[in-house]
């Protein structure tokens, strides 16, 4: 019971954030790249919720628009690594043998790496910005969404369903989308829950050290970058996105962990068989 | 002509690769020679672990054997061309232990029974209801229970499912792997005996795998004693039930 509510509270709270930044044109009180010298540095005030940074831009604001490049960027990223891991890994988990092997030799062969450094490695050669760092992302990502759905494809294939529709006369392309991918779905979205709080982390993580999103465009990690010279006097520029980057990443740990606990309700077939037991 | 023989087939099941060296243990089939008359029902009985699955595997088409043929209506089922593959599919079918697993729990009773008419064959939504509507009133349940998903019924009344599924293409063999051995006793009669009306009134063939030689004996014209991966006795039912002694181990 109290998973439930630690559900539905941290749902919420992710909803709240993601609304606020979806509302951000209508929500903030400025533009968020307005330089206004005058105000530079200003504390809390009325006109400005959270005062203001070393450009006098609204820090508020900065961080409503902040939430929707982190959150837009992170979910193009983990769909686009869904998308490929749910394609290759398929076709290596049901083909097997030697184009099984091939891709997961090739797929080791990233795994290798720390994927930070990796990201890091290929943005060097490309060039920094927020496209380069986005493919770098997936490209580093999809590596292990391509080893967890191979996993699942080949755990799948042992129920006896799958061989029943085999039997049926059901090609391969059907198989994957009337009874693999759909049975996979409810693992790999607690999966996918927990990976967009590390896509975040990575993104204001490549932002910071100035390889991603490039500045003035407000983004968490960027803006902890921009305030990193006013640590001692004025910490607050690093202290707000950082507080952002926290819960973010907090209730979507949170959710994933419940959803994992609440797993069986996904399907009322094992639930009933469980109490038949 | 036979239906279905099975000549000298053996399969073991070993594991070689690099760093490990290549055993044959495990439980496989050996030397197994045996053939089916179209219209009638083979008995396979044996203990657990004696290679009654794995038989059943290599007769669906789905597990090559490592030598041996088995040839269906004349076609060697694992050297045929795609034209011939394409046609043992359609008439060879499957009905499994477990009727929960056989299922896919995220799809409607409508579309696990219309699955094998979808792939062979091209119905309009209406006659796919028809159909399906037909094949629920065939296995003993009724029409209404195509809108249902597989976690609303019952463990017997998914077999039966199963069965509808299984007989929707009207095949010419169906394989039953333990049919009845998940069910309680009097849902196990009603299936067995549903099973033999199907077989009388269309002429199914039946390759019937068991450990229990009641159910067996009810069904099956001729009976097949597996162990340990080789046939050691067949008898036919009637036989069987005059002198009551299968060779046992």
């Amino acid at each position: 019971m109290r998973r439930r509510w630690v559900l539905i509270v941290s749902l919420s709270l992710l909803l709240a954030v993601v609304i606020c930044g979806v509302l951000a044109p209508y929500l903030a009180p400025h533009d968020p790249n307005i330089v206004d010298l005058t105000h530079k540095l200003e504390g809390p005030s009325l006109t400005y919720p959270l005062g203001t940074d070393q450009l006098g831009r609204c820090l508020f604001s900065r961080l409503l628009y902040g939430t929707r490049v982190s959150l837009s960027l992170a979910l193009v990223i983990v769909v686009a690594c869904l998308i490929v891991g749910i394609v290759i890994g398929c076709l290596s988990g049901y083909a097997g043998g030697w184009i099984d092997n091939l891709i997961m030799r090739a797929n080791d062969a990233i795994l290798a790496f720390p994927s930070l450094i990796l990201a890091i490695a290929l943005i060097a050669i490309w060039g920094a910005g927020w496209k380069q760092m986005a493919i770098a992302l997936v490209i580093v990502q999809a590596a292990y969404y391509v080893r967890f759905v191979r996993g699942l494809v080949i755990s799948l294939k042992q129920q006896s369903y799958i061989t029943a529709a085999r039997v049926s006369g059901t090609n391969a392309y059907r198989m994957m989308i009337r009874h693999i991918i759909p049975n996979m779905l409810p693992p790999l979205l607690v999966v996918v829950t927990l990976e967009i709080g590390w896509v975040i982390m990575d993104i204001s993580a490549l932002s910071f050290v100035g390889l991603g999103v490039q500045a003035p465009t407000a983004e968490w990690g960027a803006m902890i970058n921009e305030g990193k010279s006013f640590i001692r006097s004025h910490p607050r520029l690093m202290i707000a996105p950082g507080i952002l980057i926290f819960i973010m990443v907090a209730l979507l740990n949170l959710i994933s962990d419940a959803v994992t606990e609440k797993k069986g309700l996904g399907s009322p077939l094992r639930r009933k068989r469980e109490a038949a037991e | 002509m036979s239906l279905l023989v099975a000549d000298n087939i053996s399969k073991t099941y070993g594991s070689a690769g690099w760093f490990r060296k290549s055993t044959s243990e495990g439980t496989g089939v050996r030397n197994l020679s045996f053939s089916l008359e179209e219209g009638t029902c083979l008995g396979i009985l044996g203990e657990s672990g004696a290679g009654k699955s794995t038989l059943g595997r290599i007769v669906l088409g789905l597990l090559p054997p490592d030598s041996g043929t088995i040839t269906f209506e004349g076609i060697d089922l694992y050297r045929s061309d795609r034209k011939a593959r394409k046609q043992w599919r359609r008439d060879i079918q499957v009905v499994f232990q477990d009727s929960y697993s056989a299922v896919n729990p995220r799809m409607r009773i409508l579309d696990i029974i219309a699955e094998p008419l979808r792939n062979y064959e091209r119905l309009t939504s209406l006659e796919e209801r028809r159909k399906v509507a037909e094949l629920l009133v065939l296995v003993g349940l009724t029409a209404d229970d195509m809108h249902k998903r597989p976690g609303q019924m019952s463990g017997g009344q998914l077999q039966r499912v199963n069965i509808a599924r299984a007989i929707a293409l009207k095949p010419k063999l169906i394989v039953l792997d333990e049919p009845v051995s998940s069910l309680d006793m009097i849902i196990q009669k009603q299936i067995l005996i549903h099973l033999r009306e199907l077989k009388e009134k269309y002429g199914i063939s039946y390759l019937f795998i068991s450990h229990d030689i009641m159910a067996v004996h009810y069904l099956a014209d001729r009976i097949a004693y597996i162990d340990q991966g080789s046939i050691t006795d067949v008898r036919t039912t009637l036989e069987l039930s005059n002198t009551a002694s299968l060779k046992q181990p």
